[in-house]
């Protein structure tokens, strides 16, 4: 870690050298390394070795940021003094420079736990032996589906870095992820040949998920595809899987950033300390889970994290307001990215919750669509099951699911206690009351 | 995680980078950063020690440029320098991929040497001459980036403000992009050939929010090609103004259009969002190899109306999707999807184009050095047909105009497809009446396909850039379309 913070020092002083009034510097290296497998051989290995340079330059009341892979001694000279010269030529921003250090104090004082150890244990050939193993898992016991092909992945990263602003701050990172997925091709009757998949995603290898599980999961998917039909345009309750939630979700709370805020384009301007969703919903941002995905002691701007209410019983507790847009708006910043979510989680399953149902659909994943975060209508792709009585029904697809941001979340009935631990916004399964479903 | 999906937007990160040399001045060009001919025999040494088929060195050095102006000011500038190369060993239809960052030739030999372990039989020897390859020069420039300065390029971003606000006092906010690159890329394959191309790109997108009584609405509009400074004349400049006002403006007019099943009318332009959502993909060769599209087993059958041929073309002037070569040193050409409604070819790259016995196409293509080359779609585009607009319109008693979009999405194998509607208007009685905006529009590519029956004359290219990603890769693309109708597809509004 040493060399990365004593690079990130050296390029602060030629900033300093070249008339920079601050800097903040951020070297990162990276290696990862993933094998692709597909119907008994080996179909592409490849490994990624990757480094870079970031560097804010603040001059004059001017800012930019520049970043290059080019890291010889005489290479960034130049780099560094054409970045602070190019800075000088711009208009002055009086909202730019680096925070007020008080923001960098009372970082939390956890082992966050990132990095496996064991990471650098698995080689080539133990890549490959897993997705062969893969494949054979997902083969075993699907003698009664039309399997066109099957492919399985296995990848490992590993990513070190050191940030450093002339104004005091340093902090140094490191982290690893593993992970391994099975796709699996079936032939429909009419020719359609829709993919099935599941994968497993985790910071240490040892809290995958077991493959067979996965194989399992990604052949219930490709099962349930087959000859889907269509659904009747109407209002439907909806039971979202908890894959598929973070495209609801991440469209929900979009509008929330500063640059959204004070660019006038966010549809909750005005809307702190108001009921936004359902008092089903609360959400927390928590940095300081071990071994998340995003987990992390300080943000993009250097202050240190914390655990801290998103939206609380439905009404939103705070907006997403990074250091510059901050002063822009003359607000408190509250830090402008979460680092991992933390649910007020229910207390039954995806089953449980589809037993519920008398008559609605499930969606388990999205296709495209879109938002508009300044109106608020959306509208996306998705697909799914059809819930019959309490139980899933034919598979449907080919539907659009709208309506509006500004509601959505108040049609929220319920939440699953399954949060997704592939993804650090760690979604449950969620069952929303009359959604719009366009289809035949 | 691979989920069967590829997806395309209108506003992506900028990527992509001027004139064309021979391969010989490629070397030289790179020499500066360090490669010489000892590196690449060493490097090929290296990746046929264990007998590969197939191995190809790719240069890169690029210098990417962002200017932003945010509430008047242009304030802030970005700039990126990427430098590497990608060594990439084939064996039958299996590929190892390496890159490095350090032009050096052991870093490069051991990058070689990973790549390698894909095969598994003994050494074969390396090209000891190196050729370059004439390539044709389909965006040349006057201006190029690396010759023009900040201080030049801040009055443009001013004047395109001002211009905004002026148009319209329901205007409260505007930003404006400033986006260029210039690449330089260098292809040495174990033949000995070499392939040297300098491509230049460039994108200007405004964004402006604008309020009327309680209701506020933003939209966007950018205008993007392989082109130098010369690009942003005055005529430009106004254009991309009026149409950014003009699309913000419409918006509250709208309301989203009814949910249901309609015929669709797809105005000429960028409406050839849906050949690349519905089509193109599926007709990627990869996907075919491997069974996994919905168009495998199709090639030679007729998959669509008469009246519709597709071609995918790397040789439109200065387009987003144009390339004098590909990124695996293919020269770029005009390929014939689907002619008189028949599939003709899928789009190859060598690994499937030897798999189907056929020549290349020319769409081996990769974001950048730290990714192989996969067939990619260019600039894909209908040809015109024999119907008036406004005949077409005419002819639909409900449905739906589409006129813009933002992004689109597709299942390669169930063929699902999406696009989303920013701008349109119902259709009702053969008239245009009600205006639509911000709707989902789902349909199945091959039944899509097969339901356009009507194909209009007016065609056009859409002057927005494109950015497309598959497989963890984005690549710069173009579309062009003519008015067409479907006869029916699945339209995500909300009713009542």
């Amino acid at each position: 870690m040493n060399t990365l913070m004593e690079a990130a020092r050296a390029a602060a002083k030629l900033a300093e050298k070249y008339g920079a009034d601050d800097s903040a510097i951020a070297v990162s290296r990276s290696r990862g390394v993933d094998i692709e497998w597909r119907d008994g051989k080996v179909e592409r290995v490849q490994e990624r070795t990757r480094r870079s340079l970031g560097a804010s330059i603040y001059v004059d009341g001017r800012y930019s940021a520049s970043s290059t892979n080019d890291l010889r001694p005489s290479a960034l000279d130049a780099f560094i003094a054409e970045a602070v010269a190019n800075t000088r030529l711009l208009e002055p921003d009086p909202h730019r420079g680096l925070p007020d250090p008080e923001r960098y104090a009372g970082r939390a004082e956890v082992d966050l736990d990132l990095a496996d150890p064991e990471w650098a244990k698995m080689d080539g050939a133990g890549r490959r032996a897993l997705a062969e193993r893969l494949e054979a898992l997902a083969r075993d016991g699907a003698d009664d589906l039309p399997i066109v092909s099957v492919a399985a992945s296995v990848g490992d990263n590993h990513g070190q870095s050191a940030r450093i602003h002339s104004n005091g701050f340093e902090g140094e990172r490191e982290g690893t992820s593993s992970g391994y997925s099975v796709a699996i091709t079936v032939k429909d009757e009419d020719g359609r040949r829709p993919l099935g998949w599941a994968y497993s995603y985790r910071r240490h290898r040892a809290d995958l998920d077991p493959p067979a599980q996965i194989a399992a999961r990604a052949r219930q998917k490709a099962a349930a595809q087959l000859g889907a039909g269509r659904v009747k345009t109407g209002r439907y309750r909806v039971v979202v899987e908890n894959r598929a939630m973070p495209r609801l979700l991440g469209a929900f709370l979009a509008p929330l950033s500063g640059p959204a805020l004070q660019q006038r384009r966010s549809l909750w301007e005005g809307k702190l300390g108001e009921q936004i969703a359902s008092p089903v919903l609360t959400l927390h941002d928590d940095p300081h889970r071990p071994r998340g995905l995003s987990s992390a002691l300080w943000d993009g701007d250097g202050f240190a994290t914390h655990r801290r209410p998103i939206i609380e019983g439905g009404v939103l507790a705070t907006y997403l307001i990074d250091q510059y847009y901050a002063r822009k708006m003359a607000v408190e910043p509250t830090g402008g990215s979460t680092h991992g979510l933390d649910w007020a989680y229910g207390d039954r399953g995806l089953d449980a919750l589809i037993a519920d149902v008398d008559e609605g659909v499930l969606i388990d994943r999205f296709l495209g669509g879109n938002s508009n975060q300044t109106s608020g209508e959306f509208s996306f792709g998705c697909a799914g099951r059809m819930i019959r009585g309490g139980q899933l029904a034919e598979p449907v697809a080919e539907i659009n699911l709208a309506g509006n941001l500004a509601t959505l979340f108040t049609r929220l009935i319920e939440v699953g206690d399954d949060p997704d631990p592939n993804r650090s916004s760690r979604c449950p399964s969620a069952v929303f009351d009359g959604l719009q479903l366009g289809g035949a | 995680m691979d989920d069967g999906t590829t997806h395309m937007s209108r506003h992506a990160a900028e990527h992509g980078a001027q004139a064309t040399r021979s391969g010989e001045d490629g070397l030289a060009w790179f020499g500066r950063f360090g490669v010489d001919r000892q590196m690449l025999r060493t490097a090929f040494d290296k990746a046929l020690s264990r007998g590969a088929d197939w191995a190809e060195l790719f240069f890169e050095h690029r210098v990417s440029h962002h200017l932003g102006l945010e509430d008047g000011a242009v304030n802030r500038a970005y700039t990126a320098v990427a430098l590497g190369v990608g060594v990439r060993v084939v064996k039958g239809d299996q590929t190892g991929y390496a890159y490095t960052e350090e032009l050096t030739r052991e870093a490069v030999a051991d990058a070689a040497g990973i790549a390698a372990v894909v095969a598994d039989g003994p050494a074969r020897d390396g090209p000891t001459a190196f050729t370059a390859t004439p390539l044709p020069d389909r965006y040349p420039v006057k201006q190029p980036w690396s010759s023009v300065g900040v201080a030049e390029k801040m009055p443009v971003l001013t004047r395109i403000n001002e211009g905004v606000f002026a148009r319209d006092p329901r205007v409260v906010k505007v930003q404006v992009g400033f986006a260029d690159s210039q690449g330089a890329i260098l292809v040495v394959d174990s033949t000995g050939r070499m392939s040297f191309d300098r491509q230049p790109m460039t994108r200007m997108t405004v964004s402006c929010t604008a309020e009327n009584g309680g209701r506020r609405e933003s939209n966007f509009h950018n205008l993007a090609g392989r082109e130098g400074f010369e690009f942003f004349t005055d005529a430009r400049v106004e254009h991309l103004a009026d149409e950014v006002v003009a699309r913000t403006a419409f918006l509250f007019e709208a309301t989203p259009a009814p949910a249901g099943t309609f015929p669709v009318v797809l105005g000429a332009g960028s409406s050839g969002i849906l050949l690349h959502e519905a089509i193109g993909h599926g007709m990627e060769a990869d996907f075919n190899r491997k069974g996994i599209s919905v168009y495998s087993d199709k090639l030679g059958e007729m998959i669509a109306p008469r009246e519709v041929t597709i071609v995918d073309d790397g040789t439109q002037p200065h387009t987003r999707g144009a390339i004098n070569v590909d990124d695996e040193g293919v020269e770029a050409q005009r390929t014939v999807l689907v002619e008189e409604g028949r599939l003709r070819t899928y789009m190859h790259d060598r690994i499937s184009a030897k798999h189907y016995g056929v020549e290349p196409t020319g769409n081996g293509r990769r974001q950048s050095f730290r990714h192989p080359p996969v067939p990619r779609m260019r600039n894909t585009y209908m040809l015109p047909g024999p119907h008036d607009p406004e005949e077409i319109i005419r002819s639909v008693k409900k449905g739906v105009y589409a006129q813009t979009f933002t992004n689109g999405q597709v299942m390669i194998g169930a063929g699902d497809f999406t696009f989303y509607i920013k701008t349109g208007y119902l259709i009702e009685d053969g008239k245009l009446t009600r205006p639509i905006k911000d709707t989902n529009i789902i349909g199945n590519g091959p039944q899509v396909l097969a339901d356009t029956d009507m194909v209009g004359d007016d065609f056009a290219f859409d002057e927005g850039g494109w950015t497309c990603g598959k497989d963890g890769q984005s690549v710069p693309v173009s579309l062009g379309m003519p008015t067409v109708r479907v006869k029916s597809i699945t339209v995500g509004g909300v009713n009542g």
